[in-house]
């Protein structure tokens, strides 16, 4: 049944002789060598794109944390807990910066049962403001994979065919007690084409290897606190979307911003319908947006109108998705030597203080390393490629 | 400490005029903090090229010697600053070749630059500003937008002073970054408006009295007519915008689903006999 894959343990493998690492040069000083550490570890890898791949934009996200007795270990500071409810604030900030139109909800499990912590919605602020509550909970018990994953297949199922439904687990307990078989539901995942990535916090198990390995997800385990930032925000990035998600045209609502001030005769107060869901108690309001099917008023962006069910998104949050779709090439990393012409970074106008810099393989400028970190990581675009008036 | 960067467009006329208010701007933001810090970009149809700190001075320690025997006893840093500007404006002038009619620049850029210039220099609060006389270039959206967001994720606030026409790019850059939008009256008081509306940083600003924000249109444009719409459809493959159904997406060519009624089988229905 299980075609597992033949890969060494990490014991399997030889000795790592890490004092080999740092070399001394004949004057016996050890600068060369933490130089070039320095530099690497200003380098991140730029994670290769994946080309010509359709990509999944409008995402529904479950994260499932656990929150059984385990959590309460203090590898991670203070605990396992609160550090991990911190790096989600952080995950849920990026992935709606990246994502605008997608969603996230939040599921915990303990004592054997899981329950909902958010629903799945547009609004980062929700699932902030419950994360944040969230460290107060007690951990106890034993997580259940299987209630969790039944809890979140029972929306993910009704969601349209052409988003993606992901589940994201953090599992830091080494045990999960199921009410059946785990395996009947992992091929009842398969079929609704639900995608669930586990990130273990203390050590491989085998059935998270076997759930994500057949529903196509990824599972890794955490070395440190940063390696567990490293590994979350890898799934901000939308995924390749399977090859039977359905494409179609969605309907969606560009609302106009009318901002009226009490000075116009004109502008009248109204209520605005998100207070329907915040306990804060209704409030006029004399600006928002307004829908443009059923004119009912909301403060902000994305949101789904409750009248009418028409999607309102305002064109910036489309445009935030773009780079997704045409990704920056890597830059070639060259020696400093080796470059005729100045040597001045085109983009920030410094010195070349490193050895190395990295050039547009298309417009052949030259980078240093900071800039070509930002460029990739948030501009998404090469500044001298832009000024050539082909380029879109 | 704040980090200001200009962007100056060239205008048909009042050029020189420009120049000077900007030069009173620059000069008033270093006098300001002693940490202040002051970059200048020249932008036009060909490419952007920064006139303030210049890289043909090497450092401006042999321009700083000529200039600091000034007769008026200036401050060196102002002195140099407006000799570097006006010295590359005309280096600038002399090289641009005006290639037929068009007034369009690349405005995505020399923002583009001025980010990674701001980041390397300071790791603080930051603010930039925009001066524009040419009209907005259709070709740059997707650019200009990742410009912008880059800048609202490092928290740089971009603003604007407009001395022609209405730009809705940068009225989108001001609004998502927070920055200022403004449209000015009369050219002849570039000046004043740099000192009053555009010197003082952000905290500042939530004490003065500023002109109010202008209200942008986020309406979407439909990729097939270029006309603003307020309900769409958006392909979920490549995100483009069209106004009408249509079952396949001239972008990415995919083939949509339709959503076809549900067909319903005729029932046999038995005919009663005549009796």
């Amino acid at each position: 049944m299980d075609e597992e894959p033949e890969r060494a343990k990490r014991w399997e493998g030889g000795y790592e002789r890490t004092w080999e690492v740092l070399k001394e040069d004949e004057s016996g000083s050890l600068k060369a060598t933490v130089e070039e550490i320095l530099f690497q570890s200003k380098r991140r890898r730029v994670i290769e794109s994946h080309g010509q791949v359709r990509l999944g934009m409008m995402r529904h996200l479950f994260v499932v944390v656990d929150c059984s007795r385990s959590m309460e270990d203090q590898d991670l500071k203070p605990n396992r807990l609160t550090s991990t409810l911190k790096l989600l604030e952080g995950f849920v900030d990026e992935y709606f910066d990246q994502n605008p139109i997608s969603q996230v909800g939040v599921i915990t499990t303990k004592n054997k049962r899981a329950e909902k912590l958010t629903d799945l919605a547009g609004n980062p602020k929700k699932h902030i403001s419950a994360l944040k509550k969230a460290v107060d909970s007690a951990c106890v018990g034993e997580p259940s994979l299987y209630n969790a994953l039944s809890l979140a297949v029972q929306t993910l199922k009704h969601m349209p065919g052409h988003t993606s439904r992901e589940v994201l687990i953090i599992l830091s307990s080494l045990t999960t007690c199921d009410p059946a078989n785990i395996y009947d539901l992992v091929k009842t995942l398969k079929c609704l084409k639900v995608r669930v990535s586990v990130i273990g916090l203390s050590a491989e198990v085998r059935v998270c290897t076997v759930l994500t390995r057949e529903t196509g997800g990824s599972y890794h385990v955490i070395l440190d606190e940063s390696h567990f930032k490293e590994l979350l925000m890898l799934h901000v990035k939308p995924p390749p979307a399977s090859s039977s998600s359905e494409c179609s045209l969605i309907r969606m609502g560009f609302p106009q911003h009318a901002v009226a001030s009490a000075m116009e005769r004109d502008a009248r107060p109204s209520f605005s319908m998100s207070h329907l869901d915040s306990g804060a108690g209704p409030g006029l309001s004399l600006g928002g947006y307004f829908c443009p099917q059923c004119h009912a008023k909301y403060s902000e962006l994305p949101v789904e109108c409750k009248v009418c069910g028409l999607t309102l998104v305002s064109a910036p949050h489309l445009a935030r998705s773009f780079h997704h779709l045409f990704p920056l090439q890597p830059f070639v990393e060259s020696p400093v030597e080796e470059l005729q012409g100045s040597r001045f970074c085109e983009a920030c106008q410094g010195e070349l203080k490193d050895k190395s810099a990295f050039v547009c393989p298309s417009c052949r400028s030259v980078f240093c390393v900071e800039c070509d970190l930002f460029i990739h990581d948030s501009l998404h675009c090469c500044p001298c490629c832009i000024h050539s008036r082909a380029a879109l | 400490m704040s980090c200001y960067g200009f962007h100056i467009f060239f205008t048909k006329f009042t050029l020189s005029k420009c120049l000077d208010a900007v030069m009173v701007m620059g000069n008033s933001h270093l006098a300001l903090t002693r940490t202040n810090k002051l970059a200048v970009i020249a932008s036009h149809c060909q490419d952007s090229h920064f006139l303030y700190p210049s890289k043909s001075l090497g450092g401006g320690d042999g321009a700083a010697d000529d200039v600091s025997s000034t007769r008026d006893g200036k401050y060196e840093l102002l002195a140099v600053a407006n000799s570097t500007i006006a010295a590359e404006i005309r280096n600038v002038l002399s090289k641009a070749e005006v290639r037929g009619n068009s007034t369009d620049t690349l405005l995505a850029g020399s923002l583009a630059k001025a980010l990674c210039c701001i980041l390397t220099n300071s790791h603080l609060v930051c603010l930039e500003q925009v001066i524009k006389a040419a009209e907005d270039c259709a070709l740059q959206y997707m650019n200009f937008m990742n410009v912008i967001f880059a800048a609202q994720k490092q928290n740089i606030l971009i603003d604007a002073c407009v001395l022609d026409s209405d730009s809705g790019l940068l009225q989108q850059a001001c609004d998502i970054t927070g920055g200022l939008y403004l449209k000015i009256p009369q050219k002849l008081a570039l000046a004043q408006y740099l000192l009053w509306v555009f010197l003082p940083d952000s905290e500042q600003r939530s004490q003065l009295v500023l002109p109010p924000p202008a209200h942008v249109d986020y309406r979407a444009a439909c990729f097939c007519h270029r006309n603003l719409i307020e309900i769409g459809y958006v392909c979920s493959v490549c995100l483009s915008i069209f106004c009408n159904f249509s079952p396949i997406c001239t972008t990415c060519e995919t083939a949509f689903k339709i959503q076809l009624p549900q067909m319903v089988k005729p029932k046999k229905k038995k005919l009663k006999m005549p009796a």
